[in-house]
């Protein structure tokens, strides 16, 4: 036997078997995204577009802006957490009403935070997970018109309760939800546990927010 | 120098009032919180009579680009220090750009003025003695508010003077000294509030407790400094 006859088909099963195994690695970049990381990069999207829309007046975009949120966000969830040790003392009456007040609150100060970013493009660059219904998407900001590097932005999105929910959002490592909680409890340690002191100055912050800046 | 000195006074004096923290405080490890308000008020003050109507003043007289060359100079003054922090990091990538960035810049980027390293792939970063400290496991101790500094702690009120002693431009003799570091600290003001303007405003519109607000996003924003970037555990998050 030829000796070339013999290694042309080994020659051949050998890439074959090699394709195989490196199939799976080439994949691998063009890995499908999570669920976690689709339902960031679409609903973002679309809340950049809602910002960036100049068709829309003033109060269109900022009622589309919050149902968007408030189909996004578990402001409920946020709230408790950011009442710190403050949701043991207090009455499920000042716990709702806060509540509330934190959601008008929430979706104002999102507005002003994300209405800087609308000519940016947000890119999911991956996700890590903390548990099973827990997960952070990263993304970065980029500005296409800045030699500067993108910004980090990391969402914190929950499962547990059928779909997904983001908790937190966190810009170049500042998160926002801590944040809250520690200027809240800041306030409420200025003001004897008063909860609802606070829940009068976060409804007075919200209209205020939702004015025009001179 | 004097700055630092004042600012010295009123750390010691925050230690000395004998006013007890409130439970609060203690539980934000903040123990001169009072104090601490009271100095924010003033350097409120100092920032809304003098530095923003001179920031309104920079960007009325100096366009864009010029300030983007004050920026990058003052970048490039800092370099020395961090070229040495980030070597004593155990940082090698980082040291090796902030020594590119040393030589490119002096000379292609004519003294600074011009930022060419950064297209070769050594963009700007910062890095201090603070830092530096935290890598080699110092804690940050209590919340402090400096006057004219801002938001501080121990580990950075030591750092920043630190980084101050070894800045190599402080150690060159010269007649002219107390101006040059004047008009520094003057420049540097300027830049960093005509970057920052924006920013604090929406911290400020947005904040219930704006020094709570402040103090919040200093530690986290120093945590971010320290890790470089990288990462954080992700088990370390609070559970909702």
């Amino acid at each position: 036997m030829h000796l070339s006859t013999l290694s042309m088909p080994l020659l051949r099963r050998a890439v074959l078997a090699l394709a195989v195994l490196l199939a799976p690695l080439a994949a691998q970049p063009a890995a499908a995204a999570t669920p976690a990381e689709s339902f960031v990069n679409e609903n973002i999207q679309k809340g950049l577009e809602i910002l960036r829309d100049k068709k829309l007046t003033v109060p269109q975009r900022r009622d589309q802006f919050k149902a968007l949120l408030l189909g996004l966000v578990d402001t409920r969830r946020i709230a408790l957490y950011t009442l710190g040790q403050y949701r043991n003392s207090a009455s499920p009456a000042d716990i709702d009403a806060f509540a509330g007040a934190f959601q008008n609150y929430a979706t104002a100060a999102y507005q002003t935070y994300f209405a800087k970013y609308t000519d940016q493009i947000l890119k999911v660059t991956g996700s890590t997970q903390r548990n099973p219904t827990d997960f952070i998407v990263h993304t970065q900001l980029i500005d296409p018109g800045s030699s500067q590097p993108p910004a980090s932005v990391d969402f914190r999105v929950r499962t547990d309760q059928g779909k997904p929910v983001v908790v937190d959002v966190a810009y170049e490592g500042i998160w926002l939800s801590i944040q809250q909680r520690d200027q809240f409890v800041g306030f409420l340690g200025q003001n004897n546990g008063n909860v609802r002191t606070l829940i009068a100055h976060l409804s007075d912050l919200a209209v205020n927010l939702g004015k025009p800046v001179n | 120098m004097g700055l630092c000195a004042l600012a010295l006074c009123q750390v010691l004096a925050a230690c000395a009032t004998g006013v007890p923290p409130s439970p609060e405080a203690l539980a934000a490890n903040d123990p001169y919180e009072a104090t601490n308000r009271e100095t924010l008020r003033l350097n409120g003050k100092v920032d809304r009579y003098f530095v923003i109507p001179t920031v309104g003043l920079y960007f009325i007289l100096v366009p864009e680009n010029g300030r983007r060359g004050v920026h990058n100079f003052l970048g490039h003054l800092s370099l020395p220090v961090i070229f040495v922090n980030d070597v004593l990091q155990g940082e090698t990538t980082r040291a090796a750009h902030a020594l590119g960035r040393i030589v490119i810049n002096s000379t292609f980027g004519l003294g600074g003025f011009f930022d060419p390293a950064v297209t070769l792939g050594m963009p700007p970063h910062r890095e201090d003695m603070g830092q530096t400290l935290s890598v080699h496991g110092f804690k940050e101790g209590p919340f402090l508010m400096l006057p004219f500094f801002g938001p501080s702690n121990p580990r950075d009120a030591v750092g920043l003077a630190t980084d101050w002693a070894i800045d190599p431009t402080n150690l060159i003799p010269m007649k002219q000294h107390i101006w040059w570091a004047a008009g520094r600290g003057y420049f540097t003001i300027l830049d960093l509030r005509s970057q920052t303007y924006q920013t604090v405003r929406d911290i400020q519109r947005t904040s219930i407790d704006y020094y709570a607000s402040l103090r919040s996003f200093y530690r986290q924003y120093r945590e971010e400094q320290i890790r470089n970037g990288r990462k954080p555990d992700p088990q370390g998050l609070p559970d909702f």
